[in-house]
């Protein structure tokens, strides 16, 4: 009876015992897949890393800054504004400014005023991060976007 | 069958038991991600984009709507402990494009963000609620398990006061704080609550009224919604309609001054605010309360007094306290002795509920003290007495005398009953002799206090009187 | 001829695949018999199951499910217990934050702390159930009293954690919860007091001292809390949990009537012939060759089936549905998260968890006898009924036969009409200080509705052992009454019990607040 089979050649037993134990695995595989989404932050905890920074004014051409909670260095030259991160690319390190450039006293990578590798271990340049307007004609840092080596903002 | 058993499956219906079983997991499972993915802020944000797509008119613009990136946003400010996801559905908070739209994609209106930008203060400091919700219902927070729901209208001034001195936010913005605080100064509250130290013991102190929650309030009669402001107005309107034990008088408010009242109410806190965001008129606020220019007698009695005494030139029967309570000013008591007023004023009257005002006690300096007796006798000199015992009184004989004439109205013992305690300590050390054997000579004018020398009334005599004052001075 | 190493290492390398399939799963999923044997006995998950099951302890009449069913919550417990460490801060200052935080923005966050509340129900129900079963089917019975005493230890731990992790929240609920049970631990203080000793001997004190590292429920008591739930009691439940397992085996499998086995039997099954050859076969039998009168040596294989797929195929199952359960539960009902734990604003009425209520009835009539008298009589005596009661020939069948059901209705009966009597007299006459107000304390906390019940109990059950002529009755009438005592009193104190734990009908007419 539960043996016989059907058009597809498959018994009604069989059919069930595939059914029970693939609806299960797959029920067993969708909570583990679950249960690893859920340590992924939705959120970055803490404070913005959207920096406002006021009034483009403040700001005289020529200026060098590091900001030192944030970790950028801000800089602002006839051509605009940019920002580059000072967290090495290397291992997270936090580089310093000499003065043909930065350097990582963690691992002795080196790299040049605009950020791009010319010693040491780290593989690529420092970031370069988004520098815009905000709505109110301040400017805003955002750590969080990285943008192509060059790009400055135009004030 | 291989394992020797019967055609039948054995464990066919438990076969089906996880078949069906593995599916309810699935659809649950299925369910609850969709409904991770489709939740209302999505919703939100999308409405959004689309409208900032709409709203793009140059190149620069559209360019920012292109890139407009659906994601939980969040304003954490440390200092404040501030996490407020607010901005998740009120992403044009700040745009000023969205001046027009609809909740909750419209600009904050008026210029308080310009002074107060979302990421240095975040939402929930001034609009209380639940800023870690990301919907509707648990942000605003009024049904929901949180202590603090979200201030409705204009209540939310409220939260100007943490920072500001209320009385300065007129005209910046905060014209029903500010009022709150001038009505709160003139309707006399602190004649029984005490704020910043000064006020009187009879009510609780309010210095953290405006951060109570709805649970320690009494809510058996409350009429209407059960929020603290509500509670408040409604406590404004009728106090024994909320709380049938209190003591509070009716403060006869009109609406508008209900509401004003209880915005300031609700800015009384005790939260400590980081230095930074304290404004300079905060700190004037602070700087007067430490050193306060010229007294205003008129201006303390208001605050002080008029509560009980009213303008103090008449005694009356309180309902409330059940008793007298005897007038103040003009011949009445301004007329005391000298001394006596002021000692009054300033350790009160034990068994009554007249409160000392020292420093120690109501908070007032020596100087306001000053200004206020000099208020209250009104120009009226100090009498001197001249009246004296007659010899040693019996103190046996005074107590009969006393039960006869006076135990009626000042107690037995002279614990106090309607009038106020003789036997009391402060009495018995602030009223001299001569004091005590002139009122009960002549009375106190404008009191239920009678005289009782005087044609047509008991007729003491001297030797009388000597034994009535020997017989109080014998109380303790 | 040899290859050359290099050739042979190349090939192996090709072949890795293949010898690493063979190497985790042997031969494939098992074929005959003996690979099915094999699967149980050679995998280190499995072999705790006996390669072949019996027939009668796959029927779901017989064993409810129950037992899987708690240790399949207790699984599911576990996942998500992890994943919400991930999330959770155990401080005063963040608690309630991160509940709200994996509430509102955890992805899946909701539905894996609704899960494990759900989870954490449904384990107490189960482990509840679990013990009536074993119970009304006799199993306690030699050789099985050991397991029964371990049985009684996963119980109290089931409880010990669902109550420790009711704080964590750090929410109005558990906030309250949390001071009742430190009060509870101090409690003998109303014996040590009613004799002036507390000076000395302060038991109490030094309970709550213990639980709460301080005299108050605050940031030390809320990590002792966190360190019991999330370490110490699932290192206590895991450890008596592998014990409970292997004692099943080592007592021969579940319980079940020897009827089944014995030829003539409804039941009974002979062995299909040419299943065994005789040989230098291995056999499951030696495989289950252990000390003891009941494993399957003897008298098997006569009604068993192999454990591979039949079992796994009901553990599976029952595993499944508890998830289904949970989930559902989980996706419609939200765990309670009331407000930020407040010390100023006493919850009312402040209630413990449900399965704690019965107690926090009884400890409405006296602390000590309610909260850790009665619990303290109630757990010896379940300890001494596998010692009481030892003989018999009806295991393995519900409440031993005829009599024993007849028994078991009269004894719902009897403690049904005894505790709601009880009940009604104290919420209506209330107790002695209501008649006599200046009675000593420990007059009460000897004399109150909790230890007069418990008499009562103790009556009916000592009458049965006499009017029946038989212990295991006595045993049925105690464990009938306690249990509907213990039903009726939760559900006095859920649903009747409102603020100033006044009585009241319907939550309705509870004074606004």
């Amino acid at each position: 009876m539960s043996d016989k089979k059907n058009e597809n050649g498959i018994s009604r037993r069989e059919f069930l015992t595939k059914g029970a134990l693939g609806s299960f695995l797959v029920a067993m595989g969708g909570a583990t897949v679950g249960g690893f989404a859920l340590p992924k932050p939705t959120v970055s905890p803490g404070p913005s890393r959207r920096y406002k920074l006021g009034d483009p004014g403040k700001f005289p051409v020529g200026t060098a800054m590091k900001m030192d909670k944030e970790n950028i260095f801000l800089f602002r030259d006839v051509e605009g504004f940019y920002a580059i991160t000072a967290v090495c690319t290397h291992l997270g390190c936090i580089v310093v400014r000499v003065d043909d450039g930065f350097a990582c006293p963690c691992h002795g990578s080196r790299f040049a005023p605009d950020g791009h590798v010319v010693e040491g271990p780290a593989p690529r340049g420092l970031l370069w991060l988004e520098v815009s307007r905000t709505p109110d004609g301040g400017v805003m840092v955002d750590a969080d976007v990285e943008v192509d080596l060059g790009t400055k903002l135009v004030v | 069958m291989a394992d020797g058993l019967p055609d039948r499956d054995i464990s066919r219906g438990t076969k089906w038991l996880l078949l069906v079983s593995s599916l309810v997991v699935i659809a649950i499972m299925v369910g609850e991600a969709r409904s991770n993915l489709s939740a209302e802020w999505r919703r939100h944000q999308k409405e959004y984009h689309k409208l900032l797509l709409a709203k793009a008119l140059d190149e620069a613009n559209k360019e920012t709507a292109r890139s407009f990136n659906i994601a939980l946003q969040q304003v954490v400010v440390p200092e404040l402990g501030v996490t407020d996801r607010c901005v998740s559905c009120h992403t044009g908070i700040d745009n000023p494009h969205m001046a027009d739209e609809k909740q909750p994609y419209r600009l904050h209106p008026g210029t308080f963000l310009k002074d107060h930008p979302v990421s240095r203060f975040g939402c929930a400091i001034c609009h209380r609620g639940q800023g870690a919700a990301v919907n509707n219902a648990d942000a605003k927070a009024v049904h929901a398990y949180w202590d603090y729901p979200m201030l409705p209208g204009k209540m939310v001034q409220a939260s100007c006061g943490q920072c500001h001195d209320p009385k300065a936010m007129k005209g910046r913005g905060g014209d029903i704080l500010a009022r709150g605080a001038r009505l709160f100064e003139s309707s006399g509250c602190r004649a029984c609550h005490k704020l910043g130290g000064r006020g009187g013991a009879l009510g609780i102190a309010l210095d953290d009224e405006g951060r109570r929650i709805i649970h320690q309030l009494p809510l058996t009669e409350l009429k209407g919604e059960h929020t603290v402001w509500n509670w408040l107005a409604e406590h404004f309107r009728d106090p024994r309609g909320v709380v049938p034990t209190s003591q509070m008088r009716n403060p006869t408010l009109t609406e508008p001054e209900i509401e004003a009242l209880t915005t300031y109410i609700l800015s009384l806190s005790k939260l400590t605010i980081p230095e930074d965001y304290i404004t300079p008129d905060k700190y004037e606020q602070k700087y007067e309360a430490l050193r306060p220019g010229r007294p205003n007698g008129a201006e303390l009695y208001r605050q002080f007094c008029f509560s009980c005494h009213e303008s103090g030139t008449y005694s009356r029967w309180d309902k409330i306290s059940g008793r007298f309570i005897p007038a103040i000013r003009g011949k009445a008591l301004a007329a005391s002795p000298a001394g006596y007023l002021r000692r009054n004023i300033e350790l009160g009257r034990d068994g009554t509920q007249m409160p000392g005002w020292r420093k120690s006690g109501g908070g007032l300096s020596n100087s306001e003290i000053g200004a206020l007796e000099a208020y209250i006798r009104g120009g009226v000199k100090p009498v001197e007495m001249t009246a004296s015992a007659q010899g040693r009184g019996n103190a046996g004989r005074g107590r009969a005398l006393f039960a006869q004439n006076c135990r009626g109205c000042h107690g037995s013992g002279g614990k106090g009953g309607v009038a106020p305690a003789l036997g009391s300590a402060t009495f018995l050390s602030v009223a001299s002799d001569a004091f005590i054997l002139s009122t009960i000579k002549n009375g106190r004018p404008d009191t239920a206090m009678p005289a009782f020398q005087r044609a047509g009334t008991a007729g003491l005599t001297d030797v009388e009187l000597t034994d009535l004052l020997a017989y109080i001075r014998s109380m303790k | 001829m040899e290859k050359p190493a290099l050739t042979q290492f190349i090939d192996n390398l090709k072949s890795v695949p293949d010898a690493a399939r063979r190497a985790f799963l042997k031969n494939g999923l098992p074929e005959s018999e003996r690979e099915r044997s094999q699967m149980s006995f050679h995998n280190f998950f499995l072999h705790m199951q006996s390669v072949r099951t019996h027939k009668h302890s796959l029927r779901w009449t017989y064993t409810l499910g129950l037992g899987i069913i708690a240790t399949a919550a207790l699984i599911i417990l576990t996942a998500t217990g992890v994943l919400l460490m991930v999330y959770y801060k155990p401080s005063t200052e963040l608690a309630y934050y991160s509940m709200k935080d994996i509430n509102y923005v955890v992805f899946g966050g909701r539905i894996v702390r609704n899960v494990h509340r759900w989870a954490a129900h449904l384990m107490v129900v189960a482990a509840l159930l679990h013990m009536a079963r074993v119970f009304y089917t006799g199993s306690y019975r030699r050789p099985r009293e050991v397991n029964w005493l371990i049985g009684l230890g996963l119980l109290v731990m089931t409880l010990a954690l669902s109550f420790t992790g009711y704080i964590l929240p750090w929410d109005q609920l558990g906030y309250w919860a949390a001071t009742i049970g430190a009060n509870i631990a101090q409690s003998p203080r109303e014996v040590t007091d009613a004799f002036g000793i507390t000076h000395a001997v302060d038991v109490g004190g030094l309970g709550k001292q213990m639980l709460l590292g301080a005299s108050f429920v605050g940031e030390d008591a809320l990590l002792r809390f966190y360190v019991l739930h999330c370490v110490v009691l699932p290192g206590l439940l895991m450890t008596l949990l592998g014990l409970h397992f292997w004692r099943i085996r080592k007592d021969g499998g579940l319980s079940r009537p020897e009827s089944v086995d014995k030829p003539g039997a409804p039941d009974y099954k002979p062995v299909q012939p040419g299943i065994f050859k005789p040989g230098t076969e291995k056999t499951y039998g030696l495989m289950a060759l252990v000390k003891g009168s009941k494993p399957t040596v003897g008298t098997a294989p006569e009604n068993t089936v192999m454990s591979w797929p039949h079992l796994m195929y009901a553990e599976a199952a029952v595993f499944a549905l508890t998830m289904a359960i949970t989930l559902v539960l989980g996706y419609f009902l939200n765990a309670p998260l009331k407000e930020i734990a407040n010390p100023m604003v006493p919850e009312n009425p402040a209630k413990a968890p449900w399965y704690f209520l019965g107690l926090q009835e009884l400890v409405s009539y006296s602390a000590f006898m309610g909260g850790i008298g009665i619990p303290t009589i109630t757990l010896v005596s379940l300890a001494l009924i596998p010692f009481l009661d030892r003989k018999g020939s009806d295991v393995g069948i519900w409440f031993g036969g005829a009599a024993g059901k007849k028994v078991f209705w009269q004894s719902v009966l009897f403690g049904a009409m005894v505790t709601v009597g009880m009940l009604a007299l104290t919420i209506t006459q209330g107790w002695l200080r209501t008649w006599i107000p200046n009675i000593p304390q420990l007059v009460i906390t000897v004399v109150n509705p909790g230890t007069v019940l418990v008499g009562l109990y103790a009556w009916w059950s000592l009458s049965n052992i006499k009017r029946h002529n038989s212990i295991r009755m006595g045993a049925v009438a105690m464990f009938t009454v306690f249990l509907v005592g213990f039903i009726l009193l939760t559900y006095v104190a859920a649903i009747h019990r409102g603020p100033n734990w006044h009585f009241y009908w319907l939550h309705s007419q509870w004074p606004p607040h």
